[in-house]
């Protein structure tokens, strides 16, 4: 294996185990502007359908935080011609399922029926984004459960990381803020709120419509053109976007007390790149090295070698305008501070020195292995063909993933480490656990930090609303 | 220990699920030392997925060395014989595959996911730690302190994982379901070297283990390079038996979680059967009747009809040994505990004392048909699925009978069964109360 690895990187010929066969796929836009893709897929008695439109909590109106996903949590509460009762019983009737979530950039609804049942389940799909009843009622359930999970997210202080970093981070841009909204932002949300933002973004020409599963191309293509082919575009359903986030120009801690935890959660990172950045891949590469996987540098020194953690990992999360490059892990209270130390060593370390062949070899056969698995279940692969025309890559991504994986050398890498994952001196920190046993040190060795209730986090939107920074 | 056999047999099932069309040709066979090798092949991906499992988990621990299956988990990813500390993780990412590993009350199981040329590699890696692997007190160490924040993580810093912790600890009395297969802390801190590997000789043996392959390969060359690889590990004297038996609960168990939390909670548990009894598919009817999604009773009732919950859930267990059917209910802000438990009554009490339509209950059942297939959407599910079944019914072939036991269920055994066994005098319920909310009890 590792033989014919190196051949194909030598002499640049794909090797037949590169040529990833992927099922057979059509693509289409109908006149409204719907982008469709169909994948035959035929291993499972399952139809699958992804919808992603094109609008999320970054579109959500200064004040009306949470609006996206309050649209999309009511979106399958009822249709003009079934009570959302009804249409619940319909779908589960059928071992389907359907259900809308908001993200940042977009709102994706998935369903899945088997394949006997694809045709009635399409129906369903079509009433829903069609035809939402969105009647008051259902907009205040959804709204008071929308905010009991406010509420409850509380509880996690993994979430409370995750939330708190994206603010710390991003400040004001769209993506430092939780996509539910807060609590003092979601209680005032009306029924015509949810109704302005349905009727204005989920529009066809700001929409993509996957369908994997069983079934036979040209029919499908036909139903979808039956379903969806009169839904009325709207001149502005493509939402004007926010510009790419201001990096945070030097290394900035914030301490979120929890004070009965036993165990702090640790985020870091800095602004780094958009999908369609042509570095995306390399980048991927790098990130594979320094925290993917169970061989990883973070794993090997704050794991394997130190016992600090269970877990230890690094991403890139690039989203339509920008994105970052964040790192987290967590520890017992005693050790965080040391923990936070190594992490900054083993990121300073990737910077400083270039991966070993041998390590890359290793990131380039991983993430090629995993990629026909990463494939294998349809609504995975319906969500990279939807990624494809989301965020306008090249058709043929998913078709030469494999080939470019293998192309990816030291020197690219090693350009990408340097231009987008932040040395430690500038990134923010977010670090949540109990302030009685973590401020002090913590103080000692990095200097002044910045303290809040988790709360806060989602309600801070700015640099100047964080106190004394 | 199930299904052993000391001469070679091969069976090949090829069934066919009742309604959902889902087929799995399974070729089975048992090795001269006792392991048992499920083979099945699909083409459909040049990919395979390897599972081991032993008939080991937190079950068979002692007190005062709970969580040391989960332990031991861990333990075996750092060097054999012949491969060293670290070259298993290397040589499996190094091929492109991932591995990883589990522990439950009733097993333990490893996994690789692997591009189909390495299976041959796999097979020599699964081989060297089976047969040697490397014991040493800076292993244990390493180990002991991930684990730990692993108990930090899911346990001590986790609501849901605390009230389950103390469901199991307070619904059972003599089972040994009743410890959290991750282990209590102070056991954790005191495992010793020589208790590592005792347990590694009593239960890693060939004749305790399971090797189930699913994906791209020919299951004769498969079969032949398991034979190589490890037809020659000896087998050891069967593990000893687990006798605990749990004694019927008498009344009701109530017990006051005081946990900083935003939200009140309830957990609920009524001692259940094993996972191959008769019935343990109506239970799993009964599971999708009350928790089965939005059309469900329980979220018809608490989270629309009465608004105290904001979310529901029910879930029937399967264990080797009577495990517990259990429902969670999440409160409102301002809805406690007793709010809940008072609607969860309501919701079980009508069906155990009125006949579910039929509608309803064809419903149930084609919810738990869609479970099962969306299950077995990858080669690493079906392989999940098969050993599952050999460890927990004695029989991977139980996997294509799980439909027509469902199928069977009728209305009558619906209601027969909820009186039987989600009886309010028989039952323990753990509620979460933060601690800011104490006054709110009274």
């Amino acid at each position: 294996v590792r033989v014919l690895a190196l051949l194909l990187v030598l002499g640049g010929v794909a090797h037949a185990a590169d040529e990833f066969e992927l099922p057979p796929i059509t693509r289409t836009v109908f006149d409204n502007g719907l982008r469709v893709v169909v994948a035959e897929q035929r291993e499972l008695p399952l139809v699958g359908f992804y919808l992603l439109i094109g609008a999320g909590a970054a579109q959500d109106p200064a004040g009306d935080e949470g609006l996206a996903a309050l649209t999309a949590a009511t979106l399958t509460r009822g249709t003009v011609e079934h009570s959302a009762e009804e249409l619940a019983e319909k779908i589960e009737s059928l071992g389907g399922s359907l259900q809308a979530s908001a993200g940042t950039d977009g709102t994706v609804v998935v369903g899945e029926f088997l394949a006997k049942d694809y045709v009635a389940g399409l129906d369903l799909l079509r009433q829903v984004m069609r035809e939402p009843a969105l009647e008051s009622d259902e907009v205040r359930r959804a709204r008071e459960e929308q905010e009991a999970e406010i509420v409850a997210a509380l509880e996690r202080p993994a979430t409370i990381a995750d939330v708190c970093f994206a603010g710390f981070l991003y400040g004001a841009h769209p993506y430092g803020r939780p996509v539910t909204g807060h609590v003092g932002s979601v209680t005032t949300l009306k029924r015509d709120d949810v109704y302005n933002f349905y009727a204005r973004f989920y529009r066809p020409n700001n929409a993509i419509l996957v369908l994997v599963g069983r079934v036979e191309p040209q029919e499908a293509i036909d139903r979808l053109r039956q379903a969806f082919g009169t839904w009325e575009a709207r001149p502005d359903a493509i939402p004007s976007r926010a510009g790419a986030p201001a990096s945070v120009p030097r290394r900035r801690i914030l301490l979120v007390d929890k004070p009965n935890a036993t165990q702090a959660q640790i985020r870091l990172g800095n602004v780094a790149m958009e999908r369609a950045n042509p570095d995306y891949l390399a980048a991927t590469v790098g990130n594979t090295i320094l925290g993917g996987g169970f061989t990883s540098r973070l794993i090997e020194e704050l794991r394997v070698k130190r016992s600090l953690t269970y877990g230890a990992w690094s991403q890139f999360v690039a989203r339509l305008t920008g994105g970052d490059f964040q790192l987290g892990t967590f520890t017992k209270n005693e050790t965080t501070v040391e923990t936070l130390g190594v992490t900054f060593d083993v990121l300073d370390g990737f910077r400083k020195a270039p991966p070993q062949a041998k390590e890359l070899e290793k990131a380039r056969a991983y993430l090629r292995g995993q990629f026909a698995l990463k494939l294998e279940r349809p609504e995975d692969l319906a969500a990279r063909l939807a990624d494809v025309e989301f965020y306008g890559l090249p058709a043929d991504e998913l078709a030469t993933y494999r080939g470019r994986v293998a192309a990816v050398t030291s020197d690219q890498v090693e350009a990408v480490v340097r231009r987008y994952m932040a040395a430690s001196d500038a990134v923010a920190v977010v670090v949540v656990g109990k302030a009685d046993d973590i401020r002090v040190p913590l103080e000692v060795k990095y200097g002044p930090i910045v303290m809040t209730p988790a709360e806060s986090c989602w309600t801070l939107y700015g640099p100047g609303d964080y106190p004394a920074l | 220990v199930l299904c052993r056999s000391i001469v070679l047999v091969a069976v090949l099932v090829a069934a066919r699920g009742s309604l959902a069309a889902v087929e799995l040709a399974v070729g089975a066979h048992t090795l001269s030392n006792g392991l048992r090798v499920l083979l099945h092949e699909d083409h459909s991906a040049p990919v395979v997925a390897s599972y081991i499992f032993y008939r080991s988990g937190s079950r068979n621990e002692q007190r005062g060395q709970t969580g040391i299956a989960h332990l031991f988990e861990h333990m075996m990813f750092n060097g054999g014989r012949r491969f060293g500390p670290g070259a298993f993780d290397d040589l499996i990412e190094g091929n492109g595959g991932s591995t990883n590993g589990f522990t439950t009350r009733d097993l333990t199981a490893y996994l690789n996911k692997f591009p189909s040329d390495a299976l041959p590699l796999v097979l020599d890696l699964e081989s060297d730690r089976m047969a040697s692997l490397a014991i040493t007190q800076q292993n244990l160490e390493q180990e002991r302190g991930i684990v730990m924040e692993e108990r930090r993580l899911r346990i001590d810093n986790e609501v849901t994982g605390a009230m389950d912790e103390a469901l199991y600890l307070h619904a059972f009395v003599e089972s040994p379901y009743r410890w959290n297969p991750v282990g209590f802390m102070a056991d954790l801190r005191r495992i010793t070297l020589a208790e590592a590997k005792a347990y590694f000789h009593t239960y890693y043996a060939p004749n305790n283990a399971i090797l189930v392959l699913a994906g791209d390969f020919e299951s004769e060359a498969a079969l032949a390079l398991v034979r190589r690889h490890s037809g020659k590990i000896p087998r050891r004297e069967p593990p000893p038996p687990v006798t605990a038996a749990e004694p019927p609960q008498e009344g009701v168990r109530r017990i006051e979680v005081l946990k900083e939390a935003e939200l009140a909670a309830v957990l609920v548990g009524y001692q259940g059967v094993r996972a191959p009894a008769a019935d343990r598919p109506v239970l799993d009817v009964v599971e999708q009747i009350l928790g089965g999604g939005e059309s469900s009773r329980l979220f018809l009732d608490l989270v629309r009809g009465h608004e105290v919950a904001s979310g529901v859930d029910a879930n029937n267990a399967w264990g080797i040994d009577p495990d517990l059917f259990a429902i969670y209910a999440k409160a409102r802000p301002g809805k406690t505990a007793a709010d809940l438990e008072q609607r969860i009554d309501q919701v079980t009490g009508r069906l155990g004392s009125a006949r579910v339509s039929s509608e309803e209950l064809t419903k149930a059942k084609n919810q738990l048909r869609a479970h099962f297939v969306r299950s077995l959407k990858t080669v690493s599910g079906k392989a999940n699925q098969l050993g599952y079944c050999e460890v927990v019914f004695g029989d991977h072939r139980a996997l294509l009978g799980l439909e027509d036991g469902w199928e069977a269920v009728e209305a009558a055994d619906v209601e027969r069964v909820v009186a039987a066994y989600l009886r309010p005098d028989r039952r323990t319920v753990i509620a979460l109360v933060p601690p800011s909310r104490v006054e709110d009890r009274s």
